[in-house]
């Protein structure tokens, strides 16, 4: 998938950005970005598994924080309404996909390429560790990949998941469990001893 | 050890790892793990597992992302390529042959000859080729005038026989007397890659709200009657779903009235958007939505198709949430009583080899609610045989269907003798006086398996549509019931809908099929969504919004486009309720 055509890289200290830097909502946005950018991205290359994807869906993951800053309170921890933003545009992505026949000139490039794979045994000897563990994440359902990455990769805490997901605390207890026992058989899968 | 007891700790073992246990969860957890081995490796497992994955690697964005950001920001579009981009089954491979239409705002598009001279048991023609509806564009018409009863309004039924004569006014002697034009429609517009959803006002094309992220094209909306949400559906590209979704568009207005209870507020603010489910498309019996007349209920169908199961939600604009009602399964939305104060009460039916239909109960002032449950349950009053009653505005008539119903796949269908019915309403909730809504057809072992139908406001006007029929066509060299026509018709017409009353074929543009109908205020006009086949995959997805007004006999009828012709996605349209008053 293609992102929309840049003009050219618009650096934040471009003069006519520094004139609107002086506005609290530009300097309070680009503290947002600053922080958060890579970990949501990372969590959002996580969930899609697809650069460009996770690219696309980070970059308007911002634009609408961006539009929707005002909405953010004292009370509004901004680091959960971020990832629920990011969450939500993700799911968005997922379904689209999901949901429409994968041809055209949209589908995955390597989609028609003949399968010249290794089988599964030399596959997962050939893998790194990182990829090994991706793969398995892949596997999962995606509310159970969700949780596992807000979790695990980005040390929440069960009530913060919640607020990100939506989710009562129980609810998210259990879908954690889920999530493990899922995962641990995706592990398995992939080479993982237990 | 049973596995039950086994799955309960390994929930504290997983919430172990978080430090999400309470000091009893804990005691109780260790001292499980001193005698069961099995929950110990289960520890071990996850806690690996976490260790794995807290050293994935990190993975920075792309250098560009900063400007790709700002550039978005600027040029107030977003990055994802919408579902459209690709292939898409119904409007692939349609053909361009769509018949040019001038790109004007609003233009006057057809003004055809009836192919087929005076239909049988037509109204005496008037004046061939009169225009009733000035060729002005809309936003130019005087300010619409919703003046007297809506039953004052002429009832310009196609096929009114003789001794209707008050149905038989000539349409040029007709006067209009409320506007015709609806009071928002949707309008989905822009360049393929970023297209955007909008409310718009009907009289003057003004953009009411915009909505984010589209998830496809607008297929059905209503307005709460206090004007202040739209809730409608989208499809989500040829997935086979459908999102159900509310905007809130405008503040209440609180009445001059001190009786009349203050509008409903709501946590939502103007201008926002919630998702309210979504569901297996292409069933009319599920892309209903239904507002109480008091605006305090909107109630609808959600169906899974993962869970096979079809059930009624309703989102409380007070509440600002949507919740589940029932849990049955095979549950669906039908209409809310009318005028209810305190307690709103709600058709709810189920479909089965008998339908039925009950009505519930909702307190006003409960906030959130009770969970879902049994609509069979403690009903106010139970209609059997009756699926999805829809009650004309004042709740004195009622259309629904009887018949054998069958689950097919991820829909519940008629599968025998399916076919809707015309009665009166009562007020104590019993449908008198029943009689098929199309007289010509003969029935039998036949059925229609649905189709999709929608009331006027005056409560006499009332049009079918989206027609599937299982037998075998019953109008001769002609296909009917067809399910690419309109048939439109009066409560108050004894004949109600004959293969007469399907408006001309001409109506609606070469390749284009239609998505919604709304009977105007008029109760002689209809607003048309119709789905126009575009080119290529490249392409949005368009339909055209018609106003057409409906003449008998030898004068066709005349069509408007509302928006812009070649531009977009326009409609459906919704109209404001009309008060005891008539106005809105």
């Amino acid at each position: 998938m293609q992102s929309v055509a840049v003009p050219g890289p618009i650096p934040w200290d471009a003069p006519a950005v520094t004139r609107r830097a002086a506005d609290s909502r530009e300097i309070e946005f680009a503290q947002l970005f600053e922080e958060y950018s890579a970990p949501i991205h990372n969590y959002v290359l996580r969930m899609v598994g697809d650069p460009d994807r996770a690219a696309d869906i980070t970059q308007d993951t911002f634009i609408k924080a961006y539009r929707k800053l005002d909405t953010v309170t004292e009370a509004t921890s901004t680091r959960s309404w971020l990832y629920r933003i990011a969450t939500n545009t993700a799911i968005d992505d997922m379904r689209r996909r999901r949901m429409v026949t994968p041809m055209g000139n949209d589908a995955p490039a390597f989609a028609n390429r003949p399968d010249q794979s290794p089988g599964p045994e030399a596959q997962v000897m050939a893998s790194t560790l990182d990829e090994r563990v991706h793969r398995a994440l892949m596997q999962l359902r995606p509310n159970h990949r969700q949780c596992l990455l807000l979790s695990d990769l980005d040390d929440m805490s069960a009530q913060q998941i919640g607020d990100v997901m939506g989710l009562s605390y129980p609810a998210v207890r259990t879908l954690l469990c889920r999530a493990r026992g899922e995962m641990r058989r995706a592990l398995s899968a992939e080479g993982f001893a237990r | 050890m049973t596995g039950h007891r086994h799955e309960s700790f390994e929930e504290l073992i997983s919430a172990s790892l978080t430090g999400d246990l309470t000091a009893v969860e804990r005691q109780r957890l260790d001292s499980h793990l001193d005698t069961c081995s099995q929950c110990r490796s289960t520890l071990a497992a996850f806690a690996d597992q976490r260790r794995i994955m807290a050293g994935l690697r990190h993975v920075g964005p792309p250098r560009d992302l900063d400007a790709r950001v700002r550039s978005g920001i600027e040029q107030g579009r977003l990055a994802s390529l919408p579902w459209w981009r690709r292939p898409a089954v119904i409007f692939a491979g349609v053909g361009g042959g769509l018949a040019a239409v001038a790109g004007a705002l609003l233009a006057i598009v057809l003004l055809n000859g009836s192919p087929d001279g005076p239909q049988v048991g037509d109204a005496t023609p008037s004046a061939s080729g009169t225009i009733l509806l000035s060729a002005t564009p809309l936003a130019t018409l005087p300010p619409p005038v919703r003046s007297g009863a809506p039953s004052a309004a002429p009832s310009q039924s196609a096929g009114t026989s003789a001794e209707t004569s008050p149905a038989e006014a000539s349409p040029t002697e007709a006067p209009i007397t409320a506007s015709p034009e609806p009071d928002v429609y949707l309008a989905l517009t822009g360049p393929f890659d970023n297209l955007a959803l909008t409310i718009r006002h009907g009289p003057t094309g003004e953009t009411i709200a915009e909505i984010d992220t589209p998830s496809g094209p607008p297929i059905a909306a209503e307005l709460s009657p206090d004007g202040q949400w739209l809730a409608y559906i989208t499809r989500f590209g040829e997935s086979g779903l459908n999102e159900v979704r509310a905007t809130r568009i405008a503040e209440g207005i609180p009445s001059d009235n001190p009786e009349e209870l203050p509008p409903v507020d709501s946590p939502i603010e103007v201008g926002e958007t919630i998702v309210l489910g979504e569901s297996v498309a292409g069933s009319p019996f599920l892309e209903h939505l239904a507002w109480s007349s008091n605006s305090q209920y909107l109630g609808y169908t959600l169906s899974d198709a993962s869970a096979n199961s079809t059930d009624v939600w309703i989102f409380q604009p007070g509440v600002g949430k949507p919740r589940q009602v029932t849990n049955v399964g095979n549950a669906y939305a039908g209409s809310w009583i009318p005028g209810s104060a305190g307690t709103s009460q709600f058709w709810i039916s189920t479909a089965g080899d008998e339908p039925m239909s009950y009505l519930r109960p909702f307190r006003d002032s409960a906030g959130g609610g009770s969970g879902p449950g049994d609509p069979a349950e403690n009903p106010i009053s139970t209609a059997e045989g009756i699926f999805q009653p829809l009650l004309s505005p004042n709740g004195s008539r009622a259309i629904y269907w009887k018949g054998r119903m069958q689950q097919s796949g991820d829909k519940w269908l008629f599968v025998e003798s399916g076919q809707p019915y015309l009665s009166e309403h009562s007020e104590d909730f019993e449908f008198a006086s029943e009689r098929p809504l199309f007289s010509d057809l003969t029935v039998g072992r036949d059925a229609f398996t649905t189709a999709a139908i929608a009331w006027g406001a005056d409560g006499d006007a009332y049009a079918v549509w989206r027609t599937q029929w299982t037998g075998i066509p019953q109008g001769g060299d002609k296909l009917y019931p067809d399910p690419q026509r309109v048939y439109f018709g009066h409560a108050t017409d004894p004949r109600g809908l004959t293969q007469a009353h399907a408006i001309d074929e001409a109506d609606l543009p070469e390749g284009a099929s239609v998505v919604d109908v709304k009977v105007s205020p008029t109760g002689r006009h209809l607003l048309i969504t119709a789905l126009r086949p575009i080119g290529g995959v490249q392409e949005a997805p368009r339909a055209s919004l018609l106003l057409v007004e409906r003449n008998t006999g030898a004068v066709a009828d005349e069509v408007l486009a509302l928006g812009s012709a070649d531009d977009g996605w326009f409609g459906p349209p919704a109209f404001e309720a009309l008060t005891e008053t008539g106005t809105p």
